[in-house]
């Protein structure tokens, strides 16, 4: 298989470097800049610099101009977002300080499901075939409703362009990484047709040569998408959008286990669209599942264990627009989510359906003034159902200088697992049950005589569980010194309640605890992100990216308050009261960050090439000491910056060759940072056939 | 059974300075480290516990074999005090003695008196030092780590089988209380703790 990967990527690099014809992309990519079009924001077509909005787009262009194979290669090079490894290796998305169970994450505006553990693994997402990605800062629950409650990162894919058209890509890289793509897109009359497909394949690599366990397993998946669309006239024309995800991963773990983690994942959307002169109509019909299959098998092929995760989602959605006059416009939409789920771990195979509705009032207060008002009511009813409202104002001061605000509420319920979860650790012992089955679990282990102490009586479990909800702030300034000069600055708070969290709810005569979960902790994450670009000339620019953060649990601030918190200096010293200042915050944030870019792009020689800087300040992954919580005397991970370089040369119209290095200093932390591999080469082809 | 390695006692400062307390008539108090004090378990992990617990005298400032004369014992994470009643675990000893316990939040040096109203003896249900990450005397990091260490500013205060009183610091789960262990190369179940003892009888105040 692996050799026919290779044969499949050198003969890319070789055979296409002959061909000539086709276009200029450089001259694309200055038409795209005076339309940024953004859709995600307010679920209807608004031009970018009037959004009241935190958004940011990230282009096509952007996205080739680095050779990035999955999205979080896109997503790391973006201010204020990282990536983060969970332990399960998925590389989960942190925006203004909130996890990666926080964001929403579409793909041609559906949502994607299957986050084991929170976590929605964003190498999972290819990123040859998008045009552009869309990202909304701040909670936007009042057009989404659950799970964007940091925001929402929308992948929009690419349409098919008039006529004929095939793109062949191909890159090869450090570790055997092999990506290849293959586009194929038909436009005539009233037909649209696209195909994509993209194979990524890598040997993975280990960082800690102590263990039998490598860092990145060995892994193969496939991309398969397909867009096909039909003009029945001129207002009204209905698209079909089908894409398929599958991967398999290899497993090897010591005591001459070996295995495998498979995934697939369907997307199936059927959408009909209806214009009028004054009201805009989509029906969008959504179905989407998720499964995931992990085993471990013996020297002798008998599984020693299995473990499935099958999530269904099917949602129907209608839309409709009235445009008060030609600006001011209504949105009306409602719809249904319904969600299932089978895995291991359960008892009970959970179901929910959940009715939702939302309105939006995007009004013109002035030429300079734009207001918008929305409200979503998603109902529920294993838990309080949520109205989610939102607004936001931008002020023109003039042609340079905007002052936006917005103001919004995000939740995220309560998932399956925390609702019926059943898990008893086999090594050490403890269990976790989840809330909703608690009585019936703990019942069960009094039963087999597991309990020697019940700490949390069942009836504290009578109310359902809250969803966890934030209330999210956003200021931006945005100027421009001149055409050359641009500035863009926010100021964030979000403070998010009734976060779920496990606690100790009995004791089983082994010793070990019994978890349930609870809303308990509240968190706020506030800080200062700023952008700047800077045209040198026609050929330089630079950008610079910065994101101050301060992320606390606010019961954690009270127990350093009240001096609860202790530390010693050394194994051997006695332990010290701790002061305020000592709580350094959450996991796993950087109080800075920050990226540096810059491009080269010389149109007459065809040539274009970058130079990327990323920081990341110092951050604790552990409590080191013991005291449960991060402070100054925890170890902490040394702050660190990547440098990347990539060169794109134009070779004829029709050919793009591009080769560059990743981390070029070969920063590494084989304890602590999982996703830096060390330096990275890489080479890619890419042919345009018209 | 595995051999018990023997243990070394580091008697850091025996004399403090003496008090002029009413209750501390007579001898001072002594203050002790004991280091990597082996407190084997066999089963564990999901099974059920046993094989003896490592019995210590906080007068002797050793591990003992008596039957009687022990104050406290380990097996594992386990910590028993000699009082109340056994919660009958395979090879768990019988209580004989006065023994009680509770813990105090904050330094060695903050806990001057003891609150003989907070202390209790081990039951049928549970142990006077509850057992369990967060709920006793360590933390346990979870995955992947997978560290046990003592959770800094929990002090136990013991009242001996003979109505003495000893407050403990632990220090170190882990043999040779190493700076940074790692649960799996380094060997557990080694305590190391810095104990400081009342020798007369029924005075509470630590000075």
């Amino acid at each position: 298989m692996k050799k026919f990967y290779k044969l499949f990527s050198y003969s890319f690099l070789f055979i296409f470097s002959v061909n000539l014809s086709g276009q200029n992309s450089a001259i694309d990519s200055l038409n795209n800049k005076l339309n940024e079009i953004v859709i995600t924001a307010t679920k209807t077509e608004r031009v970018l610099s009037s959004l009241p909005l935190n958004v940011t787009i990230i282009k096509k262009e952007d996205i080739q101009e680095i050779n990035a194979n999955r999205l979080s290669d896109v997503i790391n090079e973006e201010v204020g977002l990282i990536t983060v490894s969970d332990f399960g290796g998925g590389e989960g998305i942190q925006m203004q300080g909130l996890d990666s169970q926080y964001t929403l994450i579409l793909i041609d505006n559906q949502p994607i499901i299957g986050r084991l553990a929170g976590t929605l693994d964003l190498d999972r997402i290819a990123v040859e075939n998008i045009k552009q990605i869309e990202i909304v800062r701040g909670a936007s629950s009042s057009l989404y409703g659950n799970e964007a409650l940091a925001g929402v990162i929308n992948i929009i894919t690419e349409n098919p362009k008039k006529g004929f058209n095939v793109t062949l890509s191909s890159s090869i890289e450090t570790h055997n990484s092999l990506d290849n793509n293959l586009s194929l897109s038909f436009k005539e009359g009233k037909f649209t047709s696209s195909l994509f497909l993209n194979s990524y394949s890598s040997d993975g690599y280990d960082l800690n040569n102590n263990d039998e366990l490598k860092t990145v397993n060995e892994f193969s998946n496939k991309t398969l998408q397909l867009k096909l669309g039909y003009e029945i006239n001129k207002n009204f024309d209905i698209k079909l959008n089908s894409r398929y995800f599958v991967q398999s991963i290899e497993n090897i773990v010591p005591n001459n286990l070996s295995g495998e983690t498979f995934t697939t994942e369907d997307n199936l959307s059927l959408s009909v669209h209806h214009r009028s002169k004054k009201i805009n109509t989509d029906l969008d019909v959504y179905f989407t599942s998720y499964y995931g299959d992990e085993y471990l098998k013996d020297e002798n092929d008998i599984k020693v264990s299995e473990s499935f995760y099958d999530q269904i989602l099917f949602k129907p959605e209608i839309k409709s627009t009235y445009s008060v006059n030609e600006n001011d416009k209504i949105t009306f939409g409602l719809g249904l989510k319904h969600e299932s789920l089978k895995r291991t771990f359960f008892d009970v195979d959970p179901k929910q359906n959940s009715p939702f509705l939302y309105f939006q009032y995007d009004y013109y207060l002035s030429e300079k003034i734009n207001l918008i008002l929305g409200g979503r009511y998603d109902h529920f009813k294993d838990y309080k159902s949520q109205f989610s409202p939102k607004f936001s104002g931008i002020y023109k001061i003039n042609d340079d200088k905007s002052l936006k605000v917005s103001v919004g509420y995000g939740f995220k319920s309560p998932d399956f697992r925390q609702l019926y979860f059943n898990f008893s650790n086999s090594s050490v012992g403890y269990s976790v049950i989840g809330y909703n089955v608690y009585e019936n679990v703990l019942n069960q282990l009094i039963e087999q005589g597991e309990i020697s102490s019940i700490i949390i009586p069942a009836d504290e479990f009578n109310e359902s569980l809250k969803p966890e909800n934030s209330l999210s702030i956003n200021i931006g300034y945005n100027f421009s010194l001149n055409d050359n000069i641009k500035f863009k600055t926010n100021l964030f708070n979000n403070l998010t309640k009734e976060l779920i969290d496990t606690r100790v709810v009995a004791i089983k005569t082994n010793g070990q605890n019994v978890f349930s979960y609870y809303n308990i902790n509240e968190v706020l994450t506030s800080g200062l992100e700023f952008e700047t670009i800077y045209k040198f000339d026609n050929y330089l620019k630079f950008s610079i990216g910065y994101q101050l953060l301060y992320a606390f649990d606010l019961d954690a601030l009270d127990a350093f308050n009240n001096g609860d918190v202790y530390a010693r200096l050394t194994v051997d010293s006695p332990a010290f009261r701790l002061k305020k200042s000592d709580y350094f915050g959450l996991f796993n944030r950087s109080r800075h960050m920050g990226v540096l870019k810059i491009n080269y792009d010389n149109l007459e020689k065809k040539l274009s090439a970058n130079l990327r800087l990323r920081y990341r300040s110092k951050y604790g992954l552990y409590d080191s000491n013991s005291n449960n919580y991060l402070d100054n005397y925890d170890d902490f991970v040394n702050g660190y910056i990547t440098t990347n370089i990539s060169v794109n040369k134009i070779i004829n119209s029709s050919l793009t060759v591009s080769g560059g290095v990743e981390n070029i200093f070969n920063h590494l932390d084989r304890q602590n940072i999982s996703n830096l591999s060390g330096r990275i080469y890489f080479l890619r082809a890419k042919y345009n056939l018209k | 059974m595995k051999t018990i390695k023997f243990l070394t006692i580091t008697i850091i400062l025996i004399f403090t300075f003496s008090c002029e307390d009413d209750n501390n008539i007579g001898v001072d108090t002594i203050s002790i480290t004991v280091e990597d004090l082996h407190a084997p378990l066999e089963g564990g992990q999901g099974q059920s516990a046993s094989g003896p617990f490592t019995k210590f005298n906080f007068e002797d400032g050793i591990q003992t074999n008596s039957e009687t004369n022990w104050d406290i014992a380990f097996r594992g994470t386990s910590i028993i005090v000699n009082g109340g009643i056994s919660m009958d675990t395979v090879d768990e000893p019988e209580r004989n003695g006065n023994g009680a316990a509770y813990i105090f939040e904050g330094t060695m040096n903050e806990m001057e008196i003891v609150q003989t109203s907070l202390l209790v003896s081990d039951s049928q249900n549970s142990y006077a030092i509850p057992t369990g990450s967060g709920n006793g005397w360590y933390t346990y990091s979870g995955p992947p780590n997978h560290l046990i260490n003592p959770t800094p500013g929990k002090i136990l205060v013991f009242r001996t089988h003979n109505n003495k009183f000893a407050k403990v610091e632990i220090l170190s789960y882990y043999l040779g209380a190493p700076e940074n262990p790692d649960a799996l190369s380094d060997q557990s179940r080694y305590y190391t703790f810095n104990y400081v003892y009342q020798p007369n009888e029924g005075a509470t105040i630590f000075d």
